[in-house]
């Protein structure tokens, strides 16, 4: 079964369309890669499914659950969790405080069990040195630390906005290794990204997005070749 | 470390709860207005916490006060219990108005606020039957018959109850979510922080704090008043102890009310009303060289010695 399904989903703002008879589904277990022109709508779907934005047409089931009007703090309770494209650390909190606030209101656990978690967490993304206060951390080091805050909430399907943007090659290769590691914790896994080579080497299956509507769907090998892709990323031969 | 840490804080209540002992009446009155103030500058961090900046303390102070002083003189209710109610009706009237001001954010909260106060002053001040209108109401007498040392043990009492609340915020999952709130609702709500619930949360619990504390200063004075209860003293003066001592903890609006509270009781002696201009020249240079406060910058020094 799906984990996530949209049926006929829109996002308008004012007259326009950002997202549009978007029709997807997540199913169990994969990593779905959401790709398109910079302006397509891939960030507002997510903050669509996460609950930022309410959509303005269609559905969205989780696990079957119709979740379409539900605020964003349960459906992240549902088991929803995500990422941001740019990183909006919690100043005030140390690294570990940070991830933390995943762990105690993700699924609501104690603070003792929350930082358990928190500090399994930081060892699994290789974060060392977790009382450290984040004015310290490398950017690298505040993409894991997100990754970690977002994990704690023990989401079911994961949002990856861009986490490679801004990474150098080493970097990135470090980052895929471990976002196959989170995927084999049996997380589903959606990531938006624009470095094409992250996209090939991780996604069983890519939807391509195009002002707010889905033009292509299927194995990244198909998708690069769907001329409509190649158009709407180079656009038209003069 | 952590031991010795609560023996400091044991001797410090010891000594404050014994205080009496060793001084007259005019020390322990000095004390009454520190205290007070202090609690309230508690009162308005642990909202400010969230973020969420509030100039309405002396709107619920007020409320506080007179619903203790009329809930007394009218149901002949005991005074202490009345004052405990007068929090009870700040903290109702905070969860009322909450749902609807707690849908604002930042100046728009702020400025709602400041007009709420007003608005309560001009209600209070417009229903002479029951508030005695513009000239107020007098109660029969003072709490403890102005005992001085009951008097300062009842505002202790009070101010202790607010740090203990503080500390309580501060090492809970409550401040967790008030810091993620403060940084981002959108990572916040992302995270699973129920956003709306814990801003009311927090804006009736402080609200209840500040109907208590006015609650207590109506009894001790043993008046209301609308010009007097709602006095916009009691909004600025511990905002200005709480930036001025450091803000998000507990120990910066204390030290900042106890310097303040000190400061300006010596400045009164030499310049009758001029303690407000000096006041203000404090707060200024106070933001301008540390705006972090006193306790802010002295902590940020002893982690990272240069």
């Amino acid at each position: 079964m799906a984990v996530l399904k949209t049926e006929n989903l829109a996002r308008y703002f004012g007259g326009l369309a950002a997202l549009n008879q978007v029709n997807v589904e997540f199913r169990e277990n994969e990593i779905l890669g959401i790709i398109g022109p910079n302006g397509a709508g891939k960030t507002t779907f997510i903050n669509v499914i996460a609950g930022i934005y309410l959509p303005t047409e269609g559905k969205i089931f989780f696990n079957g659950q119709d979740i379409s009007g539900l605020p964003a703090h349960r459906r992240c309770r549902l088991g929803i969790g995500r990422t941001f494209q740019l990183v909006r650390p919690l100043q005030g909190l140390s690294l570990l405080e940070n991830v933390m606030v995943g762990s105690l209101f993700g699924k609501g656990l104690g603070q003792r069990e929350a930082r358990k978690k928190a500090k399994e967490l930081c060892e699994f993304l290789g974060l060392s040195d977790i009382t450290r206060d984040i004015t310290e951390m490398t950017a690298l080091e505040i993409k894991k630390m997100e990754i970690a805050h977002a994990l704690a909430t023990q989401p079911e399907l994961l949002f990856l906005d861009e986490v490679m943007a801004g990474l150098n090659s080493d970097e990135t290769m470090e980052m895929i290794d471990l976002v196959r590691k989170i995927h084999s914790r049996g997380i589903t896994i959606g990531i938006v990204e624009h470095v094409m080579r992250v996209i090939r080497e991780l996604t069983h299956r890519v939807i391509v997005l195009d002002w707010g509507e889905v033009i292509a769907e299927g194995p990244y090998g198909e998708v690069s070749n769907d001329p409509r892709v190649i158009t709407a990323y180079l656009g038209e031969e003069a | 470390m952590r031991n010795s840490r609560y023996l400091l804080y044991i001797l410090i209540l010891i000594i404050l709860v014994t205080l009496p002992l060793h001084t007259g009446v005019y020390l322990l009155n000095v004390m009454d207005v520190i205290l007070i103030y202090l609690a309230l500058a508690l009162s308005w961090d642990m909202l400010l916490r969230s973020g969420q900046i509030s100039f309405g303390m002396a709107g619920l102070f007020g409320v506080g006060g007179y619903a203790a002083a009329l809930l007394h003189l009218n149901t002949g209710v005991n005074p202490l219990f009345s004052i405990i109610l007068g929090g009870l009706a700040a903290g109702v009237l905070a969860w009322l108005v909450g749902m609807a001001v707690l849908q604002l954010r930042g100046m728009y909260f702020a400025i709602v606020t400041l007009a709420l106060a007003e608005i309560f002053r001009v209600i209070v001040r417009n229903l002479p039957d029951l508030t005695g209108g513009p000239e107020g109401t007098i109660l029969p007498s003072a709490i403890f018959a102005g005992n001085s040392t009951k008097t300062y043990w009842l505002v202790l009492t009070v101010a202790v109850v607010s740090v203990i609340a503080s500390e309580i915020f501060r090492r809970t999952r409550i401040h967790f979510a008030l810091t993620s709130i403060r940084n981002d609702e959108v990572v916040a709500k992302s995270s699973g922080i129920d956003v709306f619930k814990y801003l009311v949360f927090i804006f009736v619990i402080t609200s209840a704090i500040q109907g208590i504390i006015g609650g207590a200063y109506a009894h001790i004075y043993g008046f209301v008043s609308p010009e007097g209860s709602f006095s916009i003293d009691f909004t600025l003066l511990p905002i200005a102890m709480a930036l001025l001592g450091g803000m998000h903890s507990t120990w910066g609006p204390v030290v900042g009310a106890v310097l303040l509270g000190v400061a300006s009781e010596f400045l009164k002696l030499y310049i009758p009303y001029g303690h407000l201009l000096v006041y203000g020249l404090i707060i200024v240079i106070a933001i301008l060289f540390f705006p972090q406060g006193i306790v802010g910058t002295l902590g940020q020094r002893l982690k990272k010695p240069r």
